[in-house]
């Protein structure tokens, strides 16, 4: 069943990259010229998407905008867990009162609700990539720090830990040696997991007309002009974006609830993120 | 101890330990309450003052916001007078120590966005949002606990399929799409609902009039919440079915509605219920996207809106109270466990 | 795709007609249809501003609640007349315009039963004018120097300079003495909620996204028929074009496009009106690529205005190559144009040096010609704009990346980088219309905004003929100085200006007379538009 799933994921994944990557170089068409005469065609052999407000291919800027969002949500993903794995294992490693408050400020960021925070960064910085790969990284680091906190704190009882320790190990060193290189794949499984919420992100803030400018194609961009495009019937301007975004989400997630299954992660660290 | 170190029930605990007392039970709630509560403050302080420190780090200059388009023709000495007048070119402590100050003393200062007191802001966009949340969080617990359950005890029959693989697909859809289809489908399509707002334009404001805008709003929220919450619901209640004691029950010949509902549903609605918890930032985050779509004059839509425009005071407001809100319903999320779960002891 | 664009539309319609039937009297009053036929709902794209002359509201003669001294007549269809409002005749200008007498109208009373007068008119400007209140107007007021209540029913302005179309400055409405008694910022005056005016309207409610105004019984030109109006603040484009469709508003300003799938609806109207609102791209002087003027002659005849009109706008709109639109009668000159001619732009660029590098981008002296062009992210329009126009350089060998900015980095990017702009703020006067935008006096650090002359535009000839007019009482003299600015503009282009807007609402037939055009400024809304002489609106037959 995960075996199915996973094979599953991976293919459309695969499928989903291919397109996103390779037409729009084998197009070869200027993102920048537009045809204003030509905007707002219903799908067509010539155009298989149809086009969108200033006359562009949407089979052209759908992979596009797929590609731009899938590199921001893995740069997402992968910032999230390099900071998460990092305070995760430094904060099990410490204990007392670091742990303590660690968990705290943890507590503290999960209290504020990711899209609120993100809006207040990216509404501050508005337009910058920085700021919306940050505000997607700083407020979901939280989950794989407690994933990797927790796996390093059940890897310490035991016993290669304990003879480490015993051996004159310094606690820093086993962190480095011993408990995160074992606490790697869960966190390698949560960035996985993250991927569809990071698409998301991104998509949302544009939609909102905070993220990406709006002439840049992503999914969320395109979904923001598919809004306007709806009543003068261009509905082929949402449902192409639309499908892209919802494929690229199933794919990652089937591969991740894969993946979580056979690391045998709690069914939460999915639903939570 | 917050409710995602809350240990997982565990199901295959065959013998689950007596029962303690009520009065232990709320005495325990009463301290982890109280504990959390001690928590609350000092993160309600630190984010409010972030957001104060985070605005005066932004280029953005506060000026525009108050200006609009003026703003690019005002000339420099005028802005300059302006920001003077308005103390926006202060330090951030400043400000946020007046604002903080207001706070105590029960002022809270004045939105530029909106040109009205911020608890004028409050005052007549809260209601809206706690019900529109407060509908659609019903309507998703209610469907989710039917079907669920329903699914759950009819394993793998037609419903489950038709349920689970709907949830797994309704998991993908952001908010926003599902709320784009359905205005689509249900307001422009079928033109059986209204497309958006809170009344008919003009038209007074009467209980059949809301009731009939808040129904497509709240279900496209209660439909991008629903997956989760049903999904959960069926796997506890999986799980719980599969417990010895729920087996035990079965083999003593008891009916198979009678299982389900008085030996395993109770066991299964533990997870639940921090579920709901831990959904709550997700449903602000929700309302955010369904009230921007449907023009709900709600909350959540002030929040783009004060975030746009540097609007500190309603800004930090807003922010507070939805932590405020969030910590508060993981805690009664938590309490409600303590009580529920004859297991665990509210150390935490 | 639009037929069925229509069939969903219509679709709407019917159903919501039907709605219409089953749930009657959402007036409440016992006179049902009478009620509803004097009031009129309609949505704005705007939020609801400050109601309060001191914050900018009604600056250019639009408010409901306000009158001002003057106000603006419509009908035809050049720059609008002004007529007395609060004045009881037309402000008079000493001989060299630097002090203006106003006689003004009695027995008027404020909606809070005080009366109007002269202390009213001084104390409003002198709020403006104060630095305590932080009014984001008060530089438009920057020529006077004094405002003086010479008796309750006359008051003097003195400038600090000769201003001649002075009176256009006179349509800022009036508030009471005692409302603006306390100095401090407007922003937290009390009139922002609760204005006080002489209006042909009162502000009866704001409820969340909904302003309610009542027609005045007590104004002094006779109460409006429109007995009440219902705004609603409904932002975003789509979702307003499908609840006008459904038949839920009376009223309401479209973009062009979406305006357009409504023509056609039994019962719905759209229209136009004019403006003086130009879209253009500022070229700065400083940039080596944007500052060849070559390279700006060379986009002028690049850009396809024609095909931006009608592809973009919809045909709302009109190729515009200065400043100076059509409407404003003998001020235009009708030869200074510039004709889409690509080869002739090429044939500029390579005149000038610049040849074709092997990216087809051209290339001077190991410069590339490339420049951003910066634009707000949340308008459209601009973006729409901006992408034709890079579209059409790049046709040409000249390379325009976009930047989506936002105001506040926008501000100090505007001398040095290329932007997308929109102006004819106050259009009553060519002065208002030109100065600003043109006078080489704003280049200097600090004078004016930045939004003033953005392209750094120095030509002594336009100086010279600016000043003369804004002072000269000739209007022949007038005539010939702003007909020599414009044809300096297509001999030396500041910019590459595209269109004046045409501003475009859709409206419901009920059986109303008394719309008439006029021409309108930057900002518009459903404040202007087929509603801007609410007052006037007569019940047909």
């Amino acid at each position: 069943m995960a075996d199915r799933r996973l094979r599953a994921g991976v293919v459309l994944l695969v499928l989903l990259a291919g397109y996103a990557l390779l037409v729009p170089w084998l197009a070869g068409v200027d993102d920048r010229v537009t045809d204003f005469a030509a905007a707002r065609q219903g799908p067509s052999w010539a155009h298989l998407f149809g086009t969108d407000s200033a006359g562009r291919d949407l089979f052209v800027r759908t992979a596009a905008g797929l590609r731009v969002s899938l590199f921001i949500a893995v740069v997402c993903a992968l910032l999230s867990v390099l900071i998460g794995a990092l305070v995760g294992a430094l904060s099990a490693a410490a204990g007392g009162w670091v742990d303590r408050l660690t968990m705290r400020v943890v507590d503290g960021v999960n209290a504020v609700p990711h899209l609120l925070l993100g809006i207040v960064l990216v509404a501050l910085f508005r337009g910058s990539l920085v700021a919306i790969i940050a505000s997607i990284a700083l407020t979901h680091w939280t989950q794989v720090a407690r994933i990797v906190r927790a796996e390093v704190l059940s890897l310490r009882d035991r016993e290669h830990v304990d003879a480490a320790l015993l051996g004159g190990a310094t606690r820093w060193r086993v962190v480095r040696r011993h408990l995160l290189p074992a606490a790697l794949p869960q966190a390698l499984v949560a960035a996985v997991l993250l991927l569809p919420h990071a698409v998301w992100h991104e998509s949302t803030l544009s939609f909102l007309g905070l993220g990406l400018p709006p002439h840049a194609a992503s999914l969320g961009t395109l979904l923001q002009e598919a809004r306007s495009s709806l009543l003068l019937g261009g509905w082929w301007t949402l449902v192409f974006p639309a499908l892209g975004l919802v494929l690229a989400t199933l794919a990652v997630a089937a591969i991740g609830a894969a993946l979580r299954d056979r690391a045998a992660l709690p069914e939460r660290a999915g639903a939570q993120l | 101890m917050t409710l995602t170190e809350l240990p997982a029930p565990r199901v295959d605990d065959a013998a689950p330990a007596a029962p303690r007392p009520p009065r232990v039970r709320w005495r325990a709630a009463g301290r982890l309450a109280r504990r959390r509560l001690l928590f609350v403050v000092p993160v309600l302080v630190v984010v409010s003052g972030g957001v104060f420190a985070v605005a005066d780090a932004s280029p953005f200059d506060p000026l525009a916001g108050y200006l609009g388009d003026r703003y690019l023709t005002a000339s420099e000495q005028a802005q300059a007078r302006i920001a003077d007048e308005l103390g926006t070119g202060r330090p951030w402590w400043q400000q946020y120590g007046d604002w903080l100050g207001g706070l105590l003393t029960g002022d809270l200062g004045v939105s530029r966005s909106f040109g009205q007191p911020v608890a004028q802001v409050l005052a007549e966009r809260l209601p809206w949002t706690l019900l529109l949340t407060g509908v659609s969080l019903g309507l998703a617990v209610l469907t989710a606990l039917l079907l669920g359950t329903w699914s759950a005890a009819r394993r793998g029959g037609w419903v489950d399929r038709v349920v689970t693989s709907t949830c797994l697909l309704l998991q993908a859809v952001p908010p926003f799409v599902i709320a784009l289809g359905a205005v689509a489908l249900f307001a422009l399509g079928l033109a059986w609902l209204p497309v958006a707002g809170l009344t008919d334009a003009g038209a007074e404001l009467t209980v059949g009039q809301v009731a009939r805008h808040l129904v497509l709003p709240a279900a496209v929220l209660a439909a991008s919440q629903l997956p989760w919450l049903l999904l959960n619901v069926r796997q506890s209640l999986l799980a719980a079915l599969a417990d010895d004691a729920v087996l035990a029950a079965r083999a003593r010949g008891l009916a198979e509605s009678t299982v389900v509902l008085r030996h395993a549903l109770p066991t299964a609605l533990l997870p639940f219920v921090t579920l709901l918890g831990a959904r709550l930032p997700e449903l602000v985050v929700g309302a955010v996207l369904v009230e921007e779509v449907f023009s709900w004059p709600g909350l959540a839509q002030a929040v783009v809106t004060s975030a746009v425009e540097l609007d500190f005071p309603l800004l930090a407001v807003l922010t507070l109270l939805t932590t405020a809100a969030v910590l508060l319903g993981s805690l009664l999320a938590d309490v409600a466990y303590v009580l529920l779960d004859p297991r665990v002891a509210a150390d935490g | 795709m639009s037929s069925r664009a229509r069939s969903l539309v219509a679709l709407t319609v019917t159903t919501a007609a039907l709605t219409a039937c089953t749930a009657p009297g959402t007036g409440g009053s016992t006179g049902g249809d009478e009620a509803d036929s004097d009031r009129l709902v309609l949505a704005d794209a705007y939020e609801p501003e400050l109601f309060n002359p001191v914050t900018g509201h009604g600056e250019t003669g639009y408010s409901r609640v306000y009158d001002g001294l003057v106000r603006l007549t419509g009908g035809s269809a050049g720059i609008p007349e002004l007529e007395p409002s609060l004045a009881t005749e037309l402000p008079r200008g000493n001989a060299d315009a630097t002090e203006w007498t106003v006689p003004l109208r009695e027995g008027v009373t404020f909606s809070d039963g005080t009366t109007f007068d002269a202390a009213d008119v001084a104390a409003t400007y002198a709020a403006v004018l104060d630095p305590a209140s932080a009014s984001p107007i008060a530089g438009s007021y920057a020529m006077v120097d004094s405002v003086e209540a010479v008796d309750p029913q006359t008051v003097v302005f003195r400038l600090a300079y000769p201003y001649v179309p002075f009176p256009s400055k006179l349509l800022l409405g009036i508030a009471p003495a005692e409302a603006l008694a306390t100095p401090g910022p407007a922003e937290a005056s009390p009139l922002n909620t609760a204005p006080i005016g002489t209006g042909p309207y009162v502000l009866a409610e704001r409820q969340g996204d909904q302003t309610v105004f009542r027609a005045n019984p007590d104004h002094w030109d006779g109460a409006p028929e429109v007995e009440e109006l219902v705004v609603v603040y409904v932002p975003d484009d789509n979702t307003r074009a499908q609840r006008m469709a459904s038949g839920e508003f009376d009223g309401t300003t479209l973009p062009p496009l979406l305006a357009e799938t409504l023509a056609d609806d039994e019962g719905l109207t759209v229209v136009g009106h004019p403006s003086a609102d130009w879209r253009g791209v500022a070229l700065p002087a400083g940039d080596p690529v944007t500052g060849d003027p070559a390279v700006r002659l060379a986009l002028n005849a690049a850009v396809d205005r024609d095909a931006i009109v009608e592809s973009v706008l919809g045909g709302h709109g009109e190729a515009a190559s200065t400043f100076v639109p059509a409407v404003f009668g003998e001020f235009t000159d009708p030869s200074a144009v510039f004709t889409h001619d690509p080869d002739e732009a090429r044939r500029l660029l390579d005149e000038a040096g610049w040849v074709p590098g092997p990216d087809g981008v051209r290339v001077r002296d190991g410069q590339r010609a490339e420049f951003t062009v910066m634009y707000f992210p949340e308008d459209t329009l601009r973006r729409d704009l901006a992408q034709a126009f890079a579209s059409d350089a790049l046709a040409v060998g000249v390379e325009v990346d976009l930047e989506a900015v936002d105001r506040p980095q926008f501000r100090p990017r505007i001398p040095v980088d290329g932007s997308l702009l929109g102006g004819g703020d106050v259009p009553y006067d060519p002065d208002t219309q030109l100065y600003a935008a043109l006078h080489s006096s704003f280049t200097a650090d600090g004078v004016g905004g930045p939004f003033d002359n953005p392209s750094d535009y120095r030509n002594p000839t336009v100086d010279a003929a600016l000043d003369r007019a804004r002072r000269s009482t000739d209007q022949a003299e007038r005539v010939a100085d702003y007909r020599e600015v414009q044809r300096q503009l297509v001999a030396d282009p500041p910019a590459v200006v595209l269109v004046f807007l045409e501003h475009v609402y859709v409206m419901k037939d009920d059986g109303w007379t008394g719309t008439e055009p006029v021409l309108e400024p930057h900002s518009h809304g459903v404040s202007w538009g087929p509603w801007w002489n609410l007052r006037d609106w007569r019940r047909d037959g």
